[in-house]
């Protein structure tokens, strides 16, 4: 039947052209390709004219995007041509295209019926360049971009790529003096703090004033009236550690100071003394707390840390999910297999085409194998969340489902290429059926098994670390939620071991696999 | 004593790959069955062990007719049929011991057999089969490590296996290479007139044939055409040759085929 088309086809190209080479021209010009049609390349033309209106289309779409609330063709090119350049380039590239159309026809107008053929390598290249850069254009590539923010990525990278300082922490203890405050000032301001023995305290002069305030202005600007100068002295502090200069307000939040916006640091000396001058802060206190005058508190807190180092709870978190991980994708490997097994033998040709209805099976089994194996784990799981919620259990779910249909594919192939001579052989002994299935059948089949069943657990264990991203457990779950809160060194911790455990397994899977084939 | 009876095979798609087919085979015979490629020697053999059915005729060996058995009378008539194929047919993943124990298979109860468990006696002959053909040393290798001649011995091994009375052998060597063609040949002349086997062998080459049948049949296109003893070949004319092997063979020779059947028209 092929033959016999690409006779007709040849005859036809033999044939001269239906139209004179201008016409051809003109009629390309209106209608991309028409001309090369009448110039009895059909084939040619329709290439040409479905290129054309995907150009057209695709051109369009990208124009009105970037020029969304333009109105009329010729603002919204100029837009674009102003907001993108690379439109430009495309615009030239696609006029050259038509124009190219246009000679095109008349020339195959001419040629048509002559055995010379004309192979339009070089407009192939020019579409391909045409399609390339509006793919350029759609995918927002920037390089410019990639390359300059590369540097402002760098701390947060380095930590993902270092993130072990966070893997273990020390048992902290805080140690801090404090000293009270009033506002308004009344005629009994409190008195100062009493002095304590070994223990830090802290003597502020005065010991009531007003916090800085915060006037809107006429013209929208705001301006800041400074609070009462405050000169803090802090007694028995631990020799040259830093101290936290706290506040706590009457509606007991508390922050840390900041001085002309910086957080203030401060090192006593070696008598653990030290002296600060600070402005009384601005804080937005509902009305309530101020009623007979509020008290504020300052603090000074040093931190200190006590006893041996331990892990961090988030080096513990991802050892737990981690090993979280490693069971979903063995649970789900494990019902994988098991529910695969039963498939895998419907799914094969050579035990199932006895029959016109074991036949049916057959096609019906393979093409639900196919579909689902088709959909993303990461879909499934979505649709298991549906079902079961979040959790490990979807995840679980969603990797049966994909293994069950990829499993039962590899294990069917298996099937249909054990070799029918041992099998053969073996009834040749007078051995009966289980006799068969046994040495002749099962041998064969083991080894691929086994091995399709590695790979499948390798591929579960690889998915089950991503399967949390969307809800499905395990520790992709908690890299998502690290990465949302900006704590790169924590999601370091979950990538690493996340490398670390698909390193090891591709080691063992592929250990396994020698010793068993 | 094996007899054929108008034996006819028509597979499913309409090919005639044996017509009428009558011979007798003598108990102690070792019979040579040659022809082309094509010409219907292994579905002849495969119907004698009913690996393939037969579409007519009958397959009389000591007073039964094998044609008609069904269930376990087959696999008891079968027990005591060896075969031997040119691909080996070895389960490629198993040790040599499990292959040449498969061939106890139909004398062994269903249950211990799926746990790998045979008797005591079994294991002993197997290692005593072993021995006789010379492959002890590999008991314990997979199949698929073994060389081609060794490979076939344990196929002989596994049919011996079946304590059988006749044995069929389809182009045993025509996958190794001439000496050990001579070497696995020779085991199966041992069984023929040690053990007094009855041998039905398909062979491609002419000196083998010489040199090891007791008697020769001929097949060509499905028909028997040729029938004789060892003495027969030996003094075989090319207008015979020709009748089996069709003037192809006369082509065979020109590509100088060593040893091949071909050299029939040039002696
Ligand atoms: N399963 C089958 N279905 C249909 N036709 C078959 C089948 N097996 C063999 N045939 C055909 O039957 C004929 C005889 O085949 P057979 O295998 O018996 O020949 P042979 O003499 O053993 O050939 P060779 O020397 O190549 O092994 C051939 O035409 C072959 O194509
Ligand atoms: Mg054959």
């Amino acid at each position: 039947m092929k033959s016999k088309k690409s006779q007709i086809y040849k005859e036809a190209s033999t044939l001269p052209s239906i139209v004179p080479p201008w016409l051809a021209a003109v009629l390309s010009a209106i209608v991309p390709g028409l001309g090369q049609a009448l110039a009895r390349a059909v084939q040619r033309g329709l290439v040409i004219f479905f290129s054309f209106i995907s150009i057209i289309g695709l051109l369009v779409w990208r124009f009105k995007d970037a020029a969304p609330r333009d109105e009329g063709v010729v603002d919204i090119v100029r837009k674009a041509f102003r907001l993108e350049p690379i439109f430009v380039l495309i615009s030239i590239l696609f006029v050259i295209f038509y124009i190219w159309i246009i000679i095109d026809a008349y020339q195959m107008a001419k040629i048509a019926g002559k055995p010379d053929k004309r192979k339009p390598i070089v407009v192939m290249v020019l579409l391909i360049l045409v399609f390339f850069v509006i793919g350029w254009q759609i995918g927002q590539i920037d390089l410019y971009a990639f390359v300059t923010k590369f540097g402002d990525a760098l701390p947060a990278i380095s930590r993902v790529l270092w993130p072990w300082e966070r893997a273990i922490t020390y048992p902290e203890e805080t140690w801090m003096g404090t000293a009270g405050l009033e506002t308004p000032c009344d005629d009994t301001p409190p008195p100062p703090t009493e002095p304590l023995e070994d223990k830090p305290y802290l003597i502020v002069d005065p010991t009531c004033g007003t916090p800085s305030e915060q006037i809107d202005q006429e013209d929208g600007t705001i301006e800041v009236m400074p609070g009462t100068k405050l000169h803090v002295e802090g007694y028995n502090f631990t020799p040259e550690k830093e101290v936290e200069i706290w506040w706590k307000d009457p509606a007991i939040s508390q922050f840390r100071h900041r001085e002309g916006g910086d957080i203030l640091r401060v090192i006593p000396d070696e008598n653990g003394y030290f002296e600060e001058e600070i402005t009384w802060p601005y804080r937005l206190i509902p009305d309530s707390y101020l009623e007979g005058g509020a008290n504020w508190e300052l603090q000074g807190r040093q931190v200190t840390t006590i006893g041996d180092w331990e892990f961090s709870a988030e080096l513990k978190m991802a050892i737990e999910k981690m090993i979280e991980t490693i069971f979903i994708g063995m649970m789900a490997t494990f019902f994988g297999i098991i529910l695969a097994l039963p498939f895998s033998f419907l799914a094969a040709r050579n035990l199932m085409r006895a029959n016109a209805f074991t036949l049916g099976i057959y096609y019906l089994v393979r093409g639900v194998l196919n579909i689902i194996r088709s959909i993303e784990p990461l879909i499934w799981a979505i649709i298991a969340i549906i079902i079961v919620g979040l959790g490990p259990f979807a995840g679980i779910l969603a990797l049966v489902v994909h293994s069950i249909a990829a499993l039962g594919k590899l294990y069917s192939e298996a099937i249909e290429s054990i070799d029918s001579g041992p099998i053969e052989a073996v009834t040749a002994t007078g051995a009966n059926w289980l006799q068969t299935i046994m040495y002749g059948v099962i041998p064969q089949i083991i080894p691929p098994f086994v091995s399709f069943t590695i790979y499948r657990w390798d591929i579960n264990i690889r998915m089950s670390t991503v399967i949390g991203l969307v809800g499905g457990g395990g520790i992709g779950y908690l890299l998502t939620q690290w990465i949302r809160m900006l704590d790169y060194s924590a999601a370091g911790i979950a990538v690493w071991f996340i490398a670390i455990t698909v390193a090891l397994l591709d080691y063992i899977s592929a250990e396994i696999r020698e010793r068993f084939i | 004593m094996l007899e054929i009876r108008n034996l006819t095979k028509i597979y499913e798609d309409g090919t005639l790959a044996v017509d009428d087919v009558s011979f007798t085979v003598p108990d102690g015979e070792f019979l040579v069955v040659i022809g082309l490629s094509g010409s219907g020697k292994s579905t002849l053999l495969r119907c004698i062990n009913r690996l393939i059915d037969p579409t007519e005729g009958e397959i009389i060996w000591n007073g039964i007719d094998l044609a008609k058995l069904e269930g376990d009378e087959l696999r008891h008539a079968r027990r005591k049929i060896g075969m031997v194929f040119q691909h080996f047919n070895l389960v490629d993943r198993s040790s040599v011991l499990t292959n040449i124990l498969t061939g106890r298979l139909g004398y062994s109860k269903t249950w211990p057999t799926m746990l790998h468990r045979f008797p005591i006696e079994d294991r002993e002959k197997a290692w005593q089969t072993l021995e006789r053909l010379g492959i002890e040393d590999q008991a314990h290798k997979l199949a698929r490590e073994l060389s081609g001649g060794q490979q076939q011995r344990v196929g002989i091994a596994r049919a011996l296996m079946q304590d059988p009375e006749l044995m069929l052998a389809d182009e045993p060597v025509a996958s190794l290479d001439p000496v050990l063609a001579h070497s696995i040949l020779q085991h199966l002349e041992d069984l023929n007139q040690e053990d007094g086997l009855t041998i039905i062998c398909s062979l491609h080459y002419l000196d083998l044939v010489q040199r090891y049948s007791t008697s020769v049949i001929g097949l060509k296109a499905g028909k028997l055409v040729y029938q004789g003893s060892k003495k027969d070949i030996r003094n075989m004319t090319d207008d015979e040759f020709k009748t089996i092997y069709g003037e192809e063979a006369i082509r065979i020779s020109d590509t100088s085929l060593e040893g091949s059947l071909g050299e029939v028209v040039e002696q």
